[in-house]
């Protein structure tokens, strides 16, 4: 046992290798033809872990730096967009199409942060909210998205000969993401950049009073989520095969952040667990129909006034609810 | 030209009903001192208990409104109850995200319990059109238009009287001020809060009913984007400023109907927030003389 936890201090990539092999399993069995996985649940796999780094995406913005975005739909839309515009027209590879989205997506980031660099929190959410909604209109209404009708047969991603339309190959390109994703956010949130943006979650004033750069830092926070919705909404478009502006309504945007409510804002595992709870309750509550909107609704508002950070947020932080900011009592707080 | 006058004309109008929507969302964030995304919910509670009155009781255009008011305003003391009251000391996200979950909740539940279809309100007023001839152009009034601009006003200069001349406004006022200060001269924070958050839920629902009266058809997913002009109006005016909200919201109605003549309607909610950004970028603080308000 404390060969086990030896280990787990000094070589940790041992771990994260063995728990990678183990989610490469499924798919290999298939693909193999060991066993018959039914297509659906993989497909259900690939929808968790999309989500995941989607909802990652977005705990970047709300779970890291404290800023409460809502209009991650429209981030997601923009990456899906020039996915399948680009490939459908141009015939642009995938692989140089998913830095490009991302870019893509990172620079409506920017434009969508500036206006509201100088302003408290709350103009911030309406103006996500207000730019999702302009992007979802304008794909809806513009020729070159297709407007209403959306558009049809996004090219699937090729390599090494393989075609990636069937959802054992797919399973691969989410899963790589989703590692990569985690690995460059927690690179990004063990430097300098990423302690300046918990800071500023922690408390706005005292960042910038020690000299960091709050506006920069904000803006870039914005960018790098905004960035990762578009790669991931690159590799959606494809996986769908259609995309319309339906898909990316505030709604949308409001399933993604009620998996940060649930599974956790300011911790990387957070988002994963959120994803995997909301998509396997939506697929395993189908037959209720209207109904399981209304369990998430409670659900949310359960998680609001138990554990405001929720499952497995950081505890540690404002996110926790008022527990930080509470001054302490005379007496009680003197001593301790 | 005449196009443009009688577009004007309707976007005074619909700014007229968007003026109403933000004087009552500036008054609950003003009281409450927190943002709130049930508004959308709140107008269309307001909007199905007209529509219900109007079914059974007839065209009772008071009847009707008596009834939006009420509806919204008990659903405000819910909104208040579940969403707020907790979460005063708490960090702002958390009572943001409760009434975003509030509002999936009842967004959803009025489906159910409503029934998903949409529903068209009665004919309340009798559909007759003024014409003004001004020289070689003519300006249409609809009969509704009329009403709901005099209505409108007449509730905005009672809100007024209620804010300037009652006590129980006054000490609205006072809270919306400084909570502390207004704790310590003794008002019962927490119950005036209510009932300022009331009083706006329920001009929201009076409101709600008069969308659905403007627009006929309505469903319970219509006020989403209405919920959302409310808070854009309400920010140009400075979120918290009662007239300049109003301001905001009527220039948002005529910016809009304005924008949706040289483009399609479909653009309709571009304008909209395409403006709120813009204004964002220029003049933060909105049409607000006074700066510094915390929200």
């Amino acid at each position: 046992m404390s060969t086990l936890k030896n280990l787990w201090q000094k070589k940790r990539w041992i771990f994260w290798l063995l728990i990678v092999a183990l989610l490469c399993v499924p798919p290999m069995l298939k693909i193999l033809g060991i066993y018959k996985i039914k297509a659906l649940y993989l497909r259900y796999a690939c929808n968790i872990m999309m989500y995941a780094t989607l909802a990652g995406s977005l705990n970047v913005i709300n779970g890291y730096s404290g800023q409460t975005c809502l209009g991650q739909a429209g981030f997601f839309a923009i990456g899906a967009y020039t996915c399948a515009i680009l490939s459908t027209r141009l015939g642009v590879s995938f692989w140089v199409l998913l830095p490009l989205c991302g870019l893509a997506s990172g620079l409506i980031g920017l434009l969508v942060s500036l206006p509201t660099l100088r302003l408290q929190g709350i103009y911030l959410s309406i103006v996500t909210l207000g730019a999702s909604e302009i992007i979802r209109i304008i794909a809806q209404t513009a020729s070159i998205t297709g407007g209403a009708m959306g558009i049809k047969g996004i090219p699937y991603p090729w390599l090494f000969g393989l075609d990636a339309f069937r959802p054992e190959y797919y399973y691969f390109i989410f899963l790589v993401l989703g590692i990569l994703f985690l690995f460059c956010t927690s690179r990004i949130l063990g430097s300098r950049v990423g302690r300046a943006w918990i800071s500023i979650r922690e408390d706005q004033v005292a960042a910038k009073s020690l000299g960091v750069r709050t506006s920069f830092y904000k803006s870039l926070n914005f960018v790098y989520g905004a960035f990762w919705a578009g790669v991931i909404g690159c590799a959606y478009a494809p996986f769908v095969n259609f995309i319309e502006s339906s898909q990316f309504t505030t709604d949308k945007g409001f399933d993604v952040l009620a998996m940060i409510v649930i599974g956790g804002q300011g911790t990387l595992i957070g988002p994963i667990i959120g994803s995997t709870i909301v998509t396997i309750l939506t697929e395993s509550l189908r037959f209720l129909g209207v109904w399981r909107y209304v369990i998430y609704a409670l659900i949310i508002i359960a998680m609001m006034w138990l554990r405001p950070q929720g499952i497995a947020g950081a505890t540690n932080s404002i996110l926790a609810g008022g527990k930080v900011k509470r001054k302490p009592q005379k007496g009680k707080g003197a001593k301790a | 030209m005449e196009y443009v006058l009688n577009q004007l004309i309707n976007g005074i109008c619909q700014g007229a009903i968007y003026a109403l929507m933000a004087i009552g969302y500036s008054t609950i964030v003003g009281v409450v001192g927190m943002v709130t995304f049930t508004y959308g919910e709140i107008m269309m509670i307001g909007a199905y208990g007209a529509f219900y009155i109007f079914l059974t009781c007839g065209n009772n255009i008071l009847l009707g409104l008596l009834m939006s008011f009420a509806c919204s305003f008990v659903l405000g003391i819910a909104v208040y109850k579940l969403c707020y009251e907790r979460f005063f000391n708490a960090p702002r996200h958390i009572s943001l995200l409760c009434t975003i979950g509030f509002s999936m909740l009842i967004k959803n539940l009025a489906q159910i319990v409503f029934g998903p279809e949409t529903k068209s309100m009665l004919n309340i007023i009798p559909n007759r059109i003024f014409t003004l001839h001004l020289g070689s152009i003519a300006v249409d009034f609809r009969l509704l238009q009329i009403v709901i601009m005099l209505l409108v006003v007449f509730l905005a200069l009672l809100l007024t009287f209620f804010f300037n001349r009652t006590r129980a406004g006054i000490a609205l006022r006072a809270v919306s001020q400084n909570k502390d200060a207004a704790y310590l001269v003794g008002i019962n924070v927490r119950r005036t809060a209510l009932l300022g958050n009331c009083i706006g839920c329920g001009f929201g629902g009076i409101a709600g009913c008069l969308l659905a009266i403007y627009y006929i058809n309505f469903q319970s997913y219509t006020f989403g984007s209405f919920s959302m002009k409310a808070f854009s109006a309400s920010v140009l005016g400075g979120l918290v400023d009662l007239r300049m909200s109003a301001l905001g919201g009527l220039c948002l109605g005529i910016i809009e109907n304005l924008g949706i003549t040289i483009s399609s309607a479909t653009f309709r909610d571009v304008f909209a927030f395409g403006f709120l950004i813009l204004m964002l970028i220029i003049r933060p603080q909105g049409f607000a003389v006074k700066k510094g308000t915390r929200v």
